[in-house]
């Protein structure tokens, strides 16, 4: 009887597992922004219609219908602009960092946090080149870098590469509907 | 003594368990919850609490608007700091209020049937139902008097955390603790 308390409690307990930063946002500005000088916060409050739109376009809608722009400035020009993206899934929220350069191509996408359950999964999608596979993609191009790793990562892996490409898909979304 | 959870039947001890076990899970994410929208320092609770300011801004009726404000790079990396003005905290005491009281009524049950003195009966059942009243009086007179008052939110939090332990704590070893020749 005790052993099985003892499991119940630790299945339980071993499935709760807190977010993990895997980058720092401001170590992922430096890279997504590089050489920016000035940054400013461009924050969409959008309407029900608007929130309808993005809805229909990518099957999502923002917490607290906010989509919140980083603009990354040199000279007082725009040189880029990030965006921070939360994806949930059963095993956590995990969220993306997506940076675009001034010409609206993707520059960099950058997995900032995890949970301790999701880390060594994502980790191991990383490895295999998963966030290289965005570079230079135009922002209404669908996001498929997950068959990319497909087969040499393992299933919690590939699967979380495909959370990595809805967040994308999300930010491209919000880019392309709402930044230009 | 009302009734002893040390002599009662296998099947209340396996639902007292089970119910303890529960209660826990949600209090683990209810830590979990806490810690992503107020966070455990006085400080971030009554930024949480504290009277909104930009709820006074008149919107425009249902039109996506667009704010921009410089930041630096430390501002982006800093989480944005969620709030709960009046109207979501009424709602909030109206639901959370009930629940706390049945969820304290039922770990003083359980405690009820606690080997343990009779003031310590007492204490324990006070803190079961002190936490939850702390914990809201804190959130209220952060937003209604003072920030200061965050500590009391805080300490109501500990409270429900301090109480569930040690209730689950003893109920797990009274119930369980093996006996030589008296297991059923």
């Amino acid at each position: 009887m005790r052993g099985l308390i003892l499991g119940v409690a630790a299945a339980a307990l071993l499935h709760i597992t807190p977010t993990v930063t895997l980058v720092e946002r401001s170590e992922v500005v430096s890279r997504l922004l590089p050489g920016a000088d000035r940054f400013t916060a461009r924050e969409i409050h959008l309407s029900s219609a608007d929130e309808r739109r993005l809805h229909d376009a990518a099957g999502w809608t923002p917490p607290d219908d906010v989509i919140t722009f980083y603009l990354g400035k040199r000279a007082n020009q725009v040189d880029g602009v990030l965006v921070f993206m939360r994806v949930d899934s059963p095993h956590g929220p995990l969220e993306v960092a997506v940076g675009f350069d001034k010409a609206g191509a993707i520059r960099g996408v950058e997995v900032t946090k995890a949970t301790v359950e999701t880390k060594p999964w994502i980790v191991e999608a990383l490895r295999a080149g998963l966030t290289s596979q965005y570079q230079g993609a135009a922002v209404n191009a669908t996001p498929a870098a997950a068959p990319t790793v497909k087969g040499k990562v393992g299933t919690m892996s590939e699967y979380m590469a495909e959370l990595i490409d809805r967040g994308v898909a999300h930010a491209g979304a919000a880019y392309r509907l709402f930044y230009r | 003594m009302l009734y002893d959870l040390r002599r009662s039947d296998a099947r209340v001890r396996w639902l007292v368990t089970l119910l303890l076990a529960t209660l826990g899970v949600a209090y683990v994410f209810g830590a979990w919850m806490v810690g992503m929208y107020a966070g455990f320092t006085p400080r971030s609770v009554a930024a949480t609490y504290v009277e909104p300011v930009s709820m006074n801004m008149a919107m425009p009726a249902d039109s996506t608007m667009v704010v921009e404000h410089d930041v630096t790079p430390a501002d982006m990396g800093r989480e944005e700091q969620h709030q709960v003005d009046r109207d979501l905290l009424i709602q909030d005491t109206h639901v959370h209020v009930p629940m706390y009281g049945i969820i304290a009524t039922v770990l003083s049950v359980v405690a009820l049937g606690l080997a343990i003195p009779r003031w310590m009966g007492f204490a324990l059942i006070t803190l079961l139902f002190a936490a939850p009243w702390l914990d809201f009086m804190g959130m209220w007179l952060t937003k209604l008097v003072s920030p200061h008052f965050a500590v009391v939110t805080l300490a109501g939090g500990w409270a429900m955390g301090l109480g569930y332990t040690i209730v689950a704590a003893l109920a797990f070893w009274q119930m369980w603790r093996p006996e030589r020749g008296v297991r059923t």
